[in-house]
Protein backbone atom coordinates (compact mmCIF):
# COMPACT_ATOMS: atom_id res chain seq x y z
CA UNK A 1 0.00 0.00 0.00
CA UNK A 2 2.68 2.45 1.00
CA UNK A 3 4.86 1.09 -1.67
CA UNK A 4 3.33 1.42 -4.40
CA UNK A 5 1.44 4.88 -3.47
CA UNK A 6 4.72 6.15 -2.16
CA UNK A 7 7.24 8.03 -5.15
CA UNK A 8 10.53 6.08 -4.67
CA UNK A 9 9.21 2.98 -6.93
CA UNK A 10 8.20 6.21 -9.37
CA UNK A 11 11.39 7.45 -8.92
CA UNK A 12 12.98 3.71 -8.78
CA UNK A 13 11.43 2.81 -12.38
CA UNK A 14 12.22 6.53 -14.11
CA UNK A 15 15.52 6.24 -13.02
CA UNK A 16 15.62 2.76 -14.71
CA UNK A 17 14.58 3.82 -17.78
CA UNK A 18 17.15 6.54 -18.12
CA UNK A 19 19.86 4.36 -17.22
CA UNK A 20 17.62 1.79 -20.01
CA UNK A 21 17.90 4.72 -22.27
CA UNK A 22 21.28 5.98 -21.99
CA UNK A 23 22.55 2.50 -22.51
CA UNK A 24 20.17 2.60 -25.48
CA UNK A 25 22.15 6.02 -27.00
CA UNK A 26 25.45 4.41 -25.96
CA UNK A 27 25.10 0.98 -28.20
CA UNK A 28 22.78 2.70 -30.88
CA UNK A 29 26.11 4.30 -32.94
CA UNK A 30 28.35 1.51 -32.26
CA UNK A 31 29.06 -1.85 -34.47
CA UNK A 32 27.68 -4.41 -35.46
CA UNK A 33 24.83 -2.34 -37.37
CA UNK A 34 21.66 -4.98 -37.36
CA UNK A 35 20.69 -3.08 -40.68
CA UNK A 36 18.65 -6.07 -41.60
CA UNK A 37 16.71 -6.66 -38.28
CA UNK A 38 16.20 -2.75 -38.57
CA UNK A 39 14.62 -3.10 -41.97
CA UNK A 40 12.69 -6.00 -40.86
CA UNK A 41 11.67 -4.18 -38.32
CA UNK A 42 10.28 -1.33 -39.35
CA UNK A 43 8.30 -3.02 -42.13
CA UNK A 44 6.75 -4.80 -39.19
CA UNK A 45 6.21 -1.00 -36.87
CA UNK A 46 5.35 1.16 -40.18
CA UNK A 47 4.27 -0.40 -43.01
CA UNK A 48 2.19 -2.88 -41.14
CA UNK A 49 0.82 -0.05 -38.65
CA UNK A 50 -0.54 2.14 -41.84
CA UNK A 51 -4.16 0.61 -42.40
CA UNK A 52 -4.90 0.99 -38.63
CA UNK A 53 -2.95 4.74 -38.55
CA UNK A 54 -4.59 5.40 -42.10
CA UNK A 55 -7.90 4.53 -40.81
CA UNK A 56 -7.83 6.84 -37.50
CA UNK A 57 -6.48 9.63 -39.36
CA UNK A 58 -9.06 9.33 -42.07
CA UNK A 59 -11.83 9.57 -39.42
CA UNK A 60 -10.35 12.42 -37.30
CA UNK A 61 -10.28 14.68 -40.21
CA UNK A 62 -13.72 13.89 -41.16
CA UNK A 63 -15.32 13.93 -37.48
CA UNK A 64 -13.43 16.93 -36.70
CA UNK A 65 -14.98 18.58 -39.62
CA UNK A 66 -18.43 17.42 -39.09
CA UNK A 67 -18.23 18.46 -35.68
CA UNK A 68 -16.73 21.99 -35.90
CA UNK A 69 -19.03 22.83 -39.24
CA UNK A 70 -21.80 23.95 -36.48
CA UNK A 71 -19.86 26.10 -34.87
CA UNK A 72 -18.22 27.79 -37.64
CA UNK A 73 -21.79 28.08 -39.16
CA UNK A 74 -22.73 30.05 -36.11
CA UNK A 75 -20.20 32.34 -35.79
CA UNK A 76 -19.94 32.91 -39.90
CA UNK A 77 -16.82 31.17 -40.62
CA UNK A 78 -17.68 28.31 -42.36
CA UNK A 79 -15.55 28.82 -45.28
CA UNK A 80 -12.72 29.06 -42.87
CA UNK A 81 -13.11 25.36 -42.09
CA UNK A 82 -10.48 24.02 -43.85
CA UNK A 83 -8.09 26.17 -42.98
CA UNK A 84 -8.80 25.75 -39.11
CA UNK A 85 -9.46 21.91 -39.52
CA UNK A 86 -5.94 21.80 -40.95
CA UNK A 87 -4.29 23.58 -38.77
CA UNK A 88 -5.58 21.54 -36.03
CA UNK A 89 -4.82 18.22 -37.88
CA UNK A 90 -1.36 19.48 -38.63
CA UNK A 91 -0.12 20.61 -35.78
CA UNK A 92 -1.75 18.44 -33.26
CA UNK A 93 -4.33 15.88 -34.11
CA UNK A 94 -2.53 14.61 -36.90
CA UNK A 95 0.91 13.27 -34.67
CA UNK A 96 -0.77 12.98 -30.98
CA UNK A 97 -3.43 10.44 -32.69
CA UNK A 98 -1.21 8.91 -34.56
CA UNK A 99 1.20 8.27 -31.76
CA UNK A 100 -2.01 7.30 -29.35
CA UNK A 101 -2.52 4.49 -32.00
CA UNK A 102 1.34 3.61 -32.48
CA UNK A 103 1.08 2.88 -28.64
CA UNK A 104 -1.27 1.26 -28.61
CA UNK A 105 -0.62 -1.15 -31.47
CA UNK A 106 3.45 -1.18 -31.24
CA UNK A 107 4.01 -0.43 -27.73
CA UNK A 108 2.12 -3.41 -26.84
CA UNK A 109 3.40 -5.85 -29.33
CA UNK A 110 7.07 -5.00 -28.44
CA UNK A 111 6.69 -5.03 -24.53
CA UNK A 112 4.82 -8.54 -25.33
CA UNK A 113 7.25 -10.22 -27.58
CA UNK A 114 10.55 -9.08 -25.70
CA UNK A 115 8.42 -10.04 -22.65
CA UNK A 116 7.94 -13.71 -23.94
CA UNK A 117 11.29 -13.45 -25.29
CA UNK A 118 13.04 -12.61 -21.38
CA UNK A 119 10.43 -15.46 -20.05
CA UNK A 120 11.17 -17.88 -21.82
CA UNK A 121 14.88 -17.08 -21.74
CA UNK A 122 15.52 -16.66 -25.69
CA UNK A 123 17.02 -13.79 -24.49
CA UNK A 124 19.90 -15.18 -22.02
CA UNK A 125 20.16 -17.72 -24.93
CA UNK A 126 20.68 -15.38 -27.95
CA UNK A 127 23.42 -13.79 -25.76
CA UNK A 128 25.26 -17.19 -25.03
CA UNK A 129 24.92 -17.41 -28.91
CA UNK A 130 26.96 -14.45 -29.49
CA UNK A 131 24.40 -11.98 -30.39
CA UNK A 132 23.89 -9.00 -28.91
CA UNK A 133 21.05 -9.38 -27.38
CA UNK A 134 20.34 -5.65 -26.73
CA UNK A 135 21.51 -4.54 -30.05
CA UNK A 136 19.40 -6.88 -31.88
CA UNK A 137 16.21 -7.01 -30.24
CA UNK A 138 15.90 -3.32 -28.52
CA UNK A 139 18.55 -0.82 -30.55
CA UNK A 140 16.83 -2.12 -33.97
CA UNK A 141 13.43 -1.81 -32.58
CA UNK A 142 13.81 1.46 -30.68
CA UNK A 143 15.40 2.97 -33.90
CA UNK A 144 12.50 1.45 -36.09
CA UNK A 145 9.86 3.31 -33.86
CA UNK A 146 11.86 6.67 -34.17
CA UNK A 147 11.77 6.59 -37.74
CA UNK A 148 8.48 4.98 -38.71
CA UNK A 149 6.56 7.45 -36.37
CA UNK A 150 7.06 10.13 -38.48
CA UNK A 151 6.33 8.88 -41.48
CA UNK A 152 3.36 7.63 -40.42
CA UNK A 153 1.95 10.49 -38.51
CA UNK A 154 2.59 12.19 -41.98
CA UNK A 155 0.98 9.81 -44.00
CA UNK A 156 -1.82 9.47 -41.25
CA UNK A 157 -1.94 13.64 -41.60
CA UNK A 158 -2.83 13.42 -45.93
CA UNK A 159 -5.47 10.93 -45.42
CA UNK A 160 -7.04 13.24 -42.61
CA UNK A 161 -6.89 15.78 -44.56
CA UNK A 162 -8.34 14.10 -47.30
CA UNK A 163 -11.11 13.24 -44.85
CA UNK A 164 -11.79 16.16 -43.72
CA UNK A 165 -12.02 17.39 -47.21
CA UNK A 166 -14.74 15.06 -47.61
CA UNK A 167 -16.19 16.03 -44.50
CA UNK A 168 -16.76 19.71 -45.85
CA UNK A 169 -17.94 18.48 -48.68
CA UNK A 170 -20.71 16.57 -47.16
CA UNK A 171 -22.42 19.88 -46.46
CA UNK A 172 -20.94 22.65 -48.60
CA UNK A 173 -19.16 22.65 -51.70
CA UNK A 174 -15.42 23.03 -51.74
CA UNK A 175 -13.67 22.14 -54.45
CA UNK A 176 -10.39 20.56 -53.88
CA UNK A 177 -8.01 23.22 -55.18
CA UNK A 178 -9.85 25.66 -53.18
CA UNK A 179 -9.43 23.46 -50.08
CA UNK A 180 -5.89 23.16 -50.66
CA UNK A 181 -5.09 26.26 -51.33
CA UNK A 182 -6.98 27.30 -47.81
CA UNK A 183 -5.16 25.08 -46.05
CA UNK A 184 -1.68 25.76 -47.75
CA UNK A 185 -2.57 29.74 -47.09
CA UNK A 186 -2.82 29.47 -43.53
CA UNK A 187 0.30 27.04 -42.64
CA UNK A 188 3.12 28.06 -41.92
CA UNK A 189 6.31 26.11 -41.50
CA UNK A 190 6.32 26.77 -37.81
CA UNK A 191 2.54 24.79 -37.81
CA UNK A 192 4.74 21.59 -39.74
CA UNK A 193 7.88 21.68 -38.45
CA UNK A 194 7.63 21.59 -34.58
CA UNK A 195 4.91 19.17 -34.72
CA UNK A 196 6.95 16.99 -37.45
CA UNK A 197 10.07 17.00 -34.71
CA UNK A 198 8.01 15.73 -32.11
CA UNK A 199 6.70 13.14 -33.44
CA UNK A 200 10.04 11.82 -33.56
CA UNK A 201 10.17 11.74 -30.08
CA UNK A 202 7.05 9.97 -29.66
CA UNK A 203 8.79 7.30 -31.36
CA UNK A 204 11.22 7.13 -29.40
CA UNK A 205 9.74 7.35 -26.52
CA UNK A 206 6.88 4.20 -27.46
CA UNK A 207 9.78 2.29 -28.26
CA UNK A 208 12.25 2.85 -25.58
CA UNK A 209 9.15 2.29 -22.82
CA UNK A 210 8.03 -0.96 -24.47
CA UNK A 211 11.56 -2.42 -25.04
CA UNK A 212 12.37 -1.45 -21.62
CA UNK A 213 9.17 -3.27 -20.08
CA UNK A 214 9.89 -6.10 -22.29
CA UNK A 215 13.66 -6.25 -21.45
CA UNK A 216 13.11 -6.27 -17.85
CA UNK A 217 9.91 -8.45 -17.42
CA UNK A 218 9.19 -10.73 -14.51
CA UNK A 219 6.98 -13.08 -13.35
CA UNK A 220 6.16 -15.52 -15.90
CA UNK A 221 3.92 -15.28 -18.51
CA UNK A 222 1.70 -13.02 -15.91
CA UNK A 223 4.42 -10.76 -16.16
CA UNK A 224 3.62 -10.36 -19.90
CA UNK A 225 0.61 -9.17 -19.77
CA UNK A 226 1.44 -6.71 -17.68
CA UNK A 227 4.43 -5.63 -18.99
CA UNK A 228 2.65 -5.40 -22.76
CA UNK A 229 -0.48 -2.93 -20.76
CA UNK A 230 2.14 -0.80 -18.68
CA UNK A 231 4.34 -0.23 -21.93
CA UNK A 232 1.18 0.99 -23.56
CA UNK A 233 0.07 3.00 -20.48
CA UNK A 234 3.58 4.58 -20.15
CA UNK A 235 4.16 5.39 -23.41
CA UNK A 236 0.94 7.44 -23.82
CA UNK A 237 0.78 9.22 -21.04
CA UNK A 238 5.18 9.92 -22.26
CA UNK A 239 3.60 11.04 -25.41
CA UNK A 240 0.99 13.84 -23.70
CA UNK A 241 3.77 14.97 -21.58
CA UNK A 242 6.26 15.11 -24.79
CA UNK A 243 3.26 17.13 -26.25
CA UNK A 244 3.63 19.45 -23.66
CA UNK A 245 7.03 20.09 -23.36
CA UNK A 246 7.09 20.20 -27.29
CA UNK A 247 4.22 23.32 -27.19
CA UNK A 248 6.05 24.83 -24.60
CA UNK A 249 9.86 24.61 -26.09
CA UNK A 250 8.26 26.33 -29.55
CA UNK A 251 6.51 29.12 -27.62
CA UNK A 252 9.90 29.59 -25.68
CA UNK A 253 11.83 29.83 -29.33
CA UNK A 254 9.01 31.92 -30.50
CA UNK A 255 8.04 29.49 -33.21
CA UNK A 256 4.34 29.33 -32.19
CA UNK B 1 13.92 -14.20 -49.12
CA UNK B 2 11.53 -13.62 -51.81
CA UNK B 3 9.13 -11.99 -49.43
CA UNK B 4 11.35 -10.16 -47.56
CA UNK B 5 12.25 -8.25 -50.93
CA UNK B 6 9.00 -7.60 -51.69
CA UNK B 7 8.86 -6.57 -47.57
CA UNK B 8 11.28 -3.99 -48.38
CA UNK B 9 9.72 -2.50 -51.54
CA UNK B 10 6.45 -1.93 -49.63
CA UNK B 11 8.31 -0.26 -46.80
CA UNK B 12 10.26 1.63 -49.61
CA UNK B 13 7.44 2.82 -50.77
CA UNK B 14 5.68 3.60 -47.63
CA UNK B 15 8.51 5.99 -45.99
CA UNK B 16 9.04 7.38 -49.93
CA UNK B 17 5.13 8.61 -50.11
CA UNK B 18 5.71 9.77 -46.96
CA UNK B 19 8.79 11.69 -47.66
CA UNK B 20 7.01 12.98 -50.28
CA UNK B 21 3.96 14.57 -48.84
CA UNK B 22 6.36 16.04 -46.64
CA UNK B 23 8.34 17.46 -49.28
CA UNK B 24 4.97 18.70 -50.95
CA UNK B 25 4.15 20.46 -47.31
CA UNK B 26 7.11 22.00 -46.89
CA UNK B 27 7.43 23.28 -50.55
CA UNK B 28 3.82 24.57 -50.48
CA UNK B 29 4.24 26.47 -47.74
CA UNK B 30 7.42 27.96 -48.80
CA UNK B 31 5.97 28.66 -51.95
CA UNK B 32 3.51 30.55 -49.93
CA UNK B 33 5.84 32.44 -48.39
CA UNK B 34 8.29 33.23 -51.07
CA UNK B 35 10.90 31.21 -49.44
CA UNK B 36 11.84 30.58 -53.10
CA UNK B 37 13.10 32.57 -56.04
CA UNK B 38 12.00 36.08 -55.07
CA UNK B 39 14.65 38.59 -54.34
CA UNK B 40 12.67 41.27 -55.35
CA UNK B 41 12.59 43.73 -52.20
CA UNK B 42 10.41 46.90 -51.92
CA UNK B 43 9.94 48.90 -49.13
CA UNK B 44 7.38 52.22 -47.83
CA UNK B 45 6.98 53.68 -44.87
CA UNK B 46 4.21 54.13 -42.47
CA UNK B 47 3.31 56.14 -39.09
CA UNK B 48 1.67 53.24 -37.38
CA UNK B 49 1.50 49.41 -38.87
CA UNK B 50 -0.97 48.42 -36.59
CA UNK B 51 0.51 45.12 -35.31
CA UNK B 52 1.90 43.82 -39.15
CA UNK B 53 4.63 41.03 -38.43
CA UNK B 54 7.12 39.60 -40.51
CA UNK B 55 5.07 36.93 -42.51
CA UNK B 56 1.70 38.93 -43.22
CA UNK B 57 0.84 38.53 -46.85
CA UNK B 58 1.47 41.44 -49.45
CA UNK B 59 -1.43 42.06 -51.99
CA UNK B 60 -1.64 43.53 -55.38
CA UNK B 61 -4.58 44.42 -56.65
CA UNK B 62 -6.03 41.48 -54.18
CA UNK B 63 -3.46 39.06 -55.66
CA UNK B 64 -0.94 37.30 -53.12
CA UNK B 65 2.58 38.30 -54.30
CA UNK B 66 4.60 38.40 -51.65
CA UNK B 67 5.27 39.03 -47.89
CA UNK B 68 6.49 41.43 -45.17
CA UNK B 69 10.05 40.52 -44.67
CA UNK B 70 11.15 42.63 -41.33
CA UNK B 71 9.37 45.94 -39.74
CA UNK B 72 11.99 48.65 -39.45
CA UNK B 73 11.88 51.63 -36.72
CA UNK B 74 13.40 54.72 -38.55
CA UNK B 75 12.30 57.16 -36.05
CA UNK B 76 9.44 57.57 -33.43
CA UNK B 77 6.94 58.48 -36.44
CA UNK B 78 8.33 56.26 -39.08
CA UNK B 79 7.83 52.80 -39.64
CA UNK B 80 10.28 51.04 -42.56
CA UNK B 81 8.18 48.28 -43.88
CA UNK B 82 10.60 45.87 -46.21
CA UNK B 83 8.38 43.25 -48.29
CA UNK B 84 9.82 40.21 -50.33
CA UNK B 85 7.26 40.22 -53.89
CA UNK B 86 7.62 38.05 -56.95
CA UNK B 87 10.06 38.72 -59.56
CA UNK B 88 7.83 38.76 -62.39
CA UNK B 89 5.53 41.97 -60.16
CA UNK B 90 8.78 43.89 -61.34
CA UNK B 91 7.08 44.51 -64.36
CA UNK B 92 3.78 45.04 -63.51
CA UNK B 93 3.83 47.54 -60.12
CA UNK B 94 4.96 51.06 -60.75
CA UNK B 95 6.71 53.22 -58.62
CA UNK B 96 3.92 55.46 -58.06
CA UNK B 97 1.89 52.62 -56.93
CA UNK B 98 0.09 53.45 -52.84
CA UNK B 99 0.77 50.92 -49.91
CA UNK B 100 -1.63 50.81 -47.75
CA UNK B 101 -2.42 48.36 -44.60
CA UNK B 102 -5.47 46.78 -44.43
CA UNK B 103 -7.11 43.91 -42.74
CA UNK B 104 -7.92 40.51 -44.26
CA UNK B 105 -11.73 40.39 -43.51
CA UNK B 106 -13.27 41.64 -40.80
CA UNK B 107 -11.16 40.53 -37.79
CA UNK B 108 -8.44 38.76 -39.89
CA UNK B 109 -4.60 39.11 -40.34
CA UNK B 110 -3.41 42.39 -41.24
CA UNK B 111 -2.06 42.71 -44.77
CA UNK B 112 -0.15 45.52 -47.05
CA UNK B 113 -2.33 45.99 -50.10
CA UNK B 114 -0.55 48.02 -52.99
CA UNK B 115 -3.05 49.75 -55.16
CA UNK B 116 -2.04 50.64 -58.80
CA UNK B 117 -2.48 54.22 -59.44
CA UNK B 118 -3.44 55.33 -63.54
CA UNK B 119 -0.95 57.55 -64.22
CA UNK B 120 2.34 56.86 -66.11
CA UNK B 121 5.65 56.30 -63.96
CA UNK B 122 8.61 54.07 -64.55
CA UNK B 123 7.95 50.02 -63.07
CA UNK B 124 9.93 49.37 -59.59
CA UNK B 125 13.58 48.57 -59.10
CA UNK B 126 15.02 46.55 -56.62
CA UNK B 127 14.28 48.14 -53.15
CA UNK B 128 12.16 50.54 -54.26
CA UNK B 129 10.57 53.15 -51.40
CA UNK B 130 6.86 53.43 -52.16
CA UNK B 131 4.33 56.04 -51.53
CA UNK B 132 2.00 55.19 -48.61
CA UNK B 133 -1.37 55.81 -47.40
CA UNK B 134 -2.88 55.71 -43.60
CA UNK B 135 -4.71 52.99 -43.52
CA UNK B 136 -8.10 53.04 -42.10
CA UNK B 137 -8.09 52.72 -38.46
CA UNK B 138 -11.04 50.79 -36.91
CA UNK B 139 -11.32 52.15 -33.82
CA UNK B 140 -11.50 55.83 -35.90
CA UNK B 141 -13.91 54.14 -37.65
CA UNK B 142 -16.08 53.10 -34.75
CA UNK B 143 -16.08 56.20 -33.09
CA UNK B 144 -17.03 57.37 -36.22
CA UNK B 145 -20.01 54.92 -36.53
CA UNK B 146 -20.94 55.66 -32.90
CA UNK B 147 -21.22 59.57 -34.07
CA UNK B 148 -23.31 58.33 -37.25
CA UNK B 149 -25.44 56.22 -35.15
CA UNK B 150 -26.28 58.98 -32.61
CA UNK B 151 -26.87 61.48 -35.60
CA UNK B 152 -29.47 58.61 -37.06
CA UNK B 153 -31.19 58.19 -34.00
CA UNK B 154 -31.80 61.82 -33.67
CA UNK B 155 -32.63 62.22 -37.11
CA UNK B 156 -34.98 58.67 -36.84
CA UNK B 157 -36.84 60.46 -33.49
CA UNK B 158 -37.48 64.32 -35.81
CA UNK B 159 -39.22 61.98 -38.74
CA UNK B 160 -41.07 60.02 -36.26
CA UNK B 161 -42.43 63.28 -34.84
CA UNK B 162 -43.00 65.00 -38.75
CA UNK B 163 -45.01 61.28 -39.33
CA UNK B 164 -47.01 61.55 -36.44
CA UNK B 165 -47.77 65.19 -36.73
CA UNK B 166 -48.57 64.65 -40.94
CA UNK B 167 -50.65 61.66 -39.91
CA UNK B 168 -52.51 63.88 -37.42
CA UNK B 169 -53.11 66.99 -39.52
CA UNK B 170 -56.86 66.71 -41.56
CA UNK B 171 -55.44 69.84 -43.65
CA UNK B 172 -52.83 67.45 -45.46
CA UNK B 173 -55.05 64.86 -45.70
CA UNK B 174 -57.61 66.52 -47.26
CA UNK B 175 -55.10 67.79 -49.96
CA UNK B 176 -54.35 64.47 -50.30
CA UNK B 177 -57.78 62.96 -50.88
CA UNK B 178 -59.30 65.69 -52.98
CA UNK B 179 -59.81 64.75 -56.47
CA UNK B 180 -60.92 67.69 -57.96
CA UNK B 181 -56.77 69.03 -57.25
CA UNK B 182 -54.83 66.99 -60.40
CA UNK B 183 -57.86 68.20 -62.42
CA UNK B 184 -57.11 71.72 -61.58
CA UNK B 185 -53.28 71.14 -61.93
CA UNK B 186 -53.80 69.67 -65.28
CA UNK B 187 -56.02 72.49 -66.06
CA UNK B 188 -53.34 75.05 -64.77
CA UNK B 189 -50.67 73.38 -66.33
CA UNK B 190 -52.49 73.55 -70.08
CA UNK B 191 -52.78 77.30 -69.44
CA UNK B 192 -49.41 77.49 -68.69
CA UNK B 193 -48.73 75.40 -71.72
CA UNK B 194 -50.75 77.70 -73.93
CA UNK B 195 -49.07 80.78 -72.03
CA UNK B 196 -45.49 79.65 -72.63
CA UNK B 197 -47.00 78.57 -76.58
CA UNK B 198 -47.88 82.39 -76.63
CA UNK B 199 -44.57 83.55 -75.32
CA UNK B 200 -42.99 81.88 -77.47
CA UNK B 201 -44.67 83.14 -80.41
CA UNK B 202 -44.34 86.38 -78.75
CA UNK B 203 -40.55 85.73 -78.36
CA UNK B 204 -40.50 84.45 -82.24
CA UNK B 205 -41.95 87.65 -83.28
CA UNK B 206 -39.27 89.59 -81.13
CA UNK B 207 -36.88 88.13 -82.81
CA UNK B 208 -37.69 88.78 -86.22
CA UNK B 209 -38.02 92.75 -85.64
CA UNK B 210 -35.07 92.61 -84.00
CA UNK B 211 -33.10 90.88 -87.02
CA UNK B 212 -35.35 92.53 -89.12
CA UNK B 213 -34.16 96.20 -87.47
CA UNK B 214 -30.64 94.98 -87.45
CA UNK B 215 -30.33 94.39 -91.07
CA UNK B 216 -30.96 98.13 -91.52
CA UNK B 217 -34.71 97.79 -92.66
CA UNK B 218 -37.60 99.73 -91.32
CA UNK B 219 -37.24 103.41 -89.74
CA UNK B 220 -35.69 102.13 -86.45
CA UNK B 221 -33.08 100.50 -89.00
CA UNK B 222 -32.62 103.07 -90.55
CA UNK B 223 -31.96 105.58 -87.92
CA UNK B 224 -29.66 102.76 -85.80
CA UNK B 225 -27.91 101.69 -88.89
CA UNK B 226 -28.44 104.26 -92.38
CA UNK B 227 -25.07 106.07 -93.08
CA UNK B 228 -26.92 108.55 -95.13
CA UNK B 229 -29.74 109.20 -92.68
CA UNK B 230 -27.35 109.63 -89.55
CA UNK B 231 -25.52 112.17 -91.70
CA UNK B 232 -28.68 114.35 -93.26
CA UNK B 233 -29.83 114.01 -89.21
CA UNK B 234 -26.59 115.60 -88.27
CA UNK B 235 -27.03 118.35 -90.93
CA UNK B 236 -30.36 118.86 -89.11
CA UNK B 237 -29.59 118.91 -85.57
CA UNK B 238 -26.81 121.74 -86.92
CA UNK B 239 -29.44 123.66 -88.79
CA UNK B 240 -31.41 123.59 -85.84
CA UNK B 241 -28.37 125.11 -83.66
CA UNK B 242 -27.88 127.60 -85.92
CA UNK B 243 -31.37 128.18 -85.81
CA UNK B 244 -31.03 128.35 -82.32
CA UNK B 245 -28.42 130.96 -82.00
CA UNK B 246 -30.27 133.18 -84.68
CA UNK B 247 -33.53 133.09 -82.31
CA UNK B 248 -31.38 133.91 -79.44
CA UNK B 249 -30.20 136.62 -81.39
CA UNK B 250 -33.60 137.85 -82.41
CA UNK B 251 -34.69 137.40 -78.77
CA UNK B 252 -32.03 139.40 -78.13
CA UNK B 253 -33.44 142.36 -80.15
CA UNK B 254 -36.92 141.72 -79.17
CA UNK B 255 -35.86 142.45 -75.72
CA UNK B 256 -33.74 144.91 -76.89
CA UNK B 257 -37.01 146.42 -78.38
CA UNK B 258 -39.00 145.82 -75.55
CA UNK B 259 -36.65 147.56 -73.32
CA UNK B 260 -36.82 150.72 -75.39
CA UNK B 261 -40.38 150.09 -75.48
CA UNK B 262 -41.25 149.74 -71.67
CA UNK B 263 -38.79 153.26 -71.62
CA UNK B 264 -40.10 155.10 -73.83
CA UNK B 265 -43.67 154.63 -72.39
CA UNK B 266 -42.45 155.60 -68.48
CA UNK B 267 -40.56 158.57 -70.47
CA UNK B 268 -43.12 161.48 -70.97
CA UNK B 269 -42.13 162.33 -74.34
CA UNK B 270 -44.04 159.66 -76.64
CA UNK B 271 -47.58 159.27 -77.81
CA UNK B 272 -48.52 155.87 -76.31
CA UNK B 273 -46.83 157.80 -72.84
CA UNK B 274 -49.37 160.20 -73.25
CA UNK B 275 -52.44 158.05 -74.40
CA UNK B 276 -51.60 155.72 -70.69
CA UNK B 277 -50.61 158.75 -68.37
CA UNK B 278 -52.32 161.52 -69.24
CA UNK B 279 -55.85 161.78 -67.64
CA UNK B 280 -56.81 164.74 -69.46
CA UNK B 281 -56.60 163.57 -72.90
CA UNK B 282 -58.28 160.43 -71.91
CA UNK B 283 -61.27 162.02 -71.06
CA UNK B 284 -60.51 164.31 -73.93
CA UNK B 285 -60.85 160.56 -75.82
CA UNK B 286 -63.98 159.85 -73.99
CA UNK B 287 -65.84 163.37 -75.07
CA UNK B 288 -64.54 162.41 -78.79
CA UNK B 289 -65.60 159.43 -78.64
CA UNK B 290 -69.12 160.08 -77.42
CA UNK B 291 -69.68 162.77 -79.99
CA UNK B 292 -68.28 160.34 -82.75
CA UNK B 293 -71.17 157.85 -81.26
CA UNK B 294 -73.70 160.65 -81.42
CA UNK B 295 -72.91 161.56 -84.53
CA UNK B 296 -72.50 157.78 -85.88
CA UNK B 297 -76.50 157.15 -84.69
CA UNK B 298 -77.27 160.36 -86.90
CA UNK B 299 -75.21 159.55 -89.50
CA UNK B 300 -77.41 156.08 -89.39
CA UNK B 301 -81.06 157.71 -89.26
CA UNK B 302 -79.50 159.94 -92.24
CA UNK B 303 -78.82 156.77 -94.04
CA UNK B 304 -81.79 154.99 -93.47
CA UNK B 305 -83.44 158.51 -94.59
CA UNK B 306 -81.76 157.62 -97.74
CA UNK B 307 -82.19 154.31 -98.43
CA UNK B 308 -86.23 155.05 -97.83
CA UNK B 309 -85.77 157.82 -100.48
CA UNK B 310 -86.78 157.22 -103.90
CA UNK B 311 -83.68 158.21 -105.34
CA UNK B 312 -81.37 155.69 -104.11
CA UNK B 313 -83.43 152.51 -103.51
CA UNK B 314 -82.89 151.07 -106.99
CA UNK B 315 -79.29 150.94 -106.02
CA UNK B 316 -79.79 149.47 -102.75
CA UNK B 317 -81.69 146.54 -104.37
CA UNK B 318 -79.13 145.66 -106.69
CA UNK B 319 -76.62 145.76 -104.17
CA UNK B 320 -79.08 143.32 -101.83
CA UNK B 321 -79.61 141.19 -104.80
CA UNK B 322 -75.90 140.79 -105.88
CA UNK B 323 -75.24 139.16 -101.97
CA UNK B 324 -77.73 136.82 -102.06
CA UNK B 325 -76.38 135.34 -105.47
CA UNK B 326 -72.78 135.52 -104.30
CA UNK B 327 -74.26 133.43 -101.12
CA UNK B 328 -75.38 130.64 -103.54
Amino acid sequence: MDESLSLKPFLKETGKVSKFTIRYLSKWFLPPYEIKELIRQCYVIGYKSLPLVGLTGFIMGLVLTMQLRPFMVEYGVESRLPTIVGIAIIREIGPVITALIFAGKIGSSIGAELGSMKVTEQIDAMEVSGTNPFKYLVVSRVFATTLMLPVLAILSDAIALYGSYLGVNIKGETSFKLFWNQIFEALEFRDVLPAYIKTYFFGFAVGIIGCYKGFFCEKGTEGVGQSANASVVIASVLIFILDLLSVQITELLGFN
Amino acid sequence: MKKEIGNDVKLGLFVLSSILFLILLLYMIGKNKNFFGSNLKIRSRFENVQGLKAGNNVRFAGINIGTVDVVNIIDDTTLEVSMNIEDKMKDIIKANSIVSIGTDGLVGNKVINIQAVKERERHIEQNELLPSRRAIDTDEMLKTLNKTNKDIGIIAENLKNTTNKINNSHVIWDLLSDKSIPKKIHASLENINQSSNKIKTLLNHSNEIVEHVMSGNGSIGLLLYDTIMRANLFTTIENFRILGKHANEISKQISYTLDSFNNDLHNSKGTIHALLNDSLLTHKIHTSVDNIDRSSSGLNEIIDAIKQSFLFRAYFRKIEEKKTRGLK
